[in-house]
């Protein structure tokens, strides 16, 4: 029996009731710290292998805290971060809780969206223009974006954005303008909403698991 | 004889490692590997790739990122991989 702590991320302290399980298919939990709680499910392992099966287990139950509770904020961990004991993760909470605070009041109320442009099959596009239009127009409907790695060369665009809620409709028809001139030659993959893993600058060492 | 020797030896031994690295650092280039792997899973997801391409494509791309990992811990302090 294993007393190991899979961390998803840590929200403002309040009832967490999810219909999700998580990695391996544990149950989701909270380990409180004064104002603080942090998201997380009993696992043997200390190192999860990153299948899809776990990877998708871990995004869902961080979307699952985004939308439970008429909307909830959350600062999420990277994949794979397990803590040995309690104690382990309330000391990382205790050190941490000055930037986990500053991020819940960064976050409060905003969600990541992801957009990825990619050309279709034989399809020549201007790529700088293309990019420059596009990133126009995104910026316009939301508060703050990042730039993402272009892994393939098919890949065109590919950036997050930190959108507030009530603008995420914007944000969506935005997209949709965007589909429609330049879907013939484009795919437009758009999803979300994330736990904005891409605007969290928060680094956790190994020290203290 | 001599000057000759150092100059036909020393120069093939060098191209010979580096030959060597660069073999090493494309053949088993993680970063690359990685990338495609996240390809593999955009082309998927836009339904260019069946399923079943999907996992096919993916259950050799994981074997040959477990290779390229496996090749840099054994040459490691070997070979110098320049990248």
């Amino acid at each position: 029996m294993s007393s190991n702590r899979y961390t998803y991320g840590i929200i403002e302290q309040a009832p967490l009731d999810l219909d999700v399980t998580g990695v391996d298919g544990a149950p989701i939990e909270t380990v409180d710290y004064r104002s603080l709680s942090a998201v997380i499910s009993e696992i043997e392992t200390i190192e999860p292998e990153r299948t899809d099966e776990n990877a998708t287990a871990h995004d869902e139950v961080l979307r699952a805290v985004l939308q439970s509770d008429g909307g909830r904020t959350v600062v999420p961990m990277r994949f794979g971060m397990v803590f040995k004991t309690e104690n382990a993760l309330k000391n990382i909470l205790r050190n941490g809780r000055v930037a986990f605070r500053r991020s819940l009041n960064d976050l409060d109320g905003m969600v990541e969206l992801g957009v990825k442009l990619v050309t279709k099959d034989e399809a020549t596009v201007d790529r700088p223009a293309v990019v420059e239009d596009v990133a126009t127009r995104l910026r316009e409907v939301a508060d703050t974006e990042a730039g993402n790695d272009l892994y393939s060369d098919r890949l065109v665009f590919n950036r997050s954005y930190l959108v507030e809620r009530d603008d995420q409709t914007a944000f969506d028809d935005a997209v949709a303008e965007i589909r429609e001139t330049y879907g013939d030659d484009l795919h437009v993959q758009y999803n979300g909403p994330w736990a904005p893993y891409n605007f969290v600058d928060i680094e956790i060492g190994a020290e203290g698991r | 004889m001599f000057v000759v020797d150092d100059l036909l030896i020393n120069p093939f031994v060098s191209i010979l490692e580096a030959v060597h690295s660069m073999a090493i650092s494309e053949l088993y280039d993680t970063a690359e590997i990685k990338n495609e792997i996240k390809e593999n899973r955009l082309l998927y997801e836009l339904g260019e790739r069946s399923e079943a391409e999907y996992e096919q494509r993916n259950d050799e791309l994981e074997a040959q990122l477990e290779i390229a990992r496996e090749a840099h811990e054994q040459t490691r302090g070997k070979v110098e991989v320049m990248r």
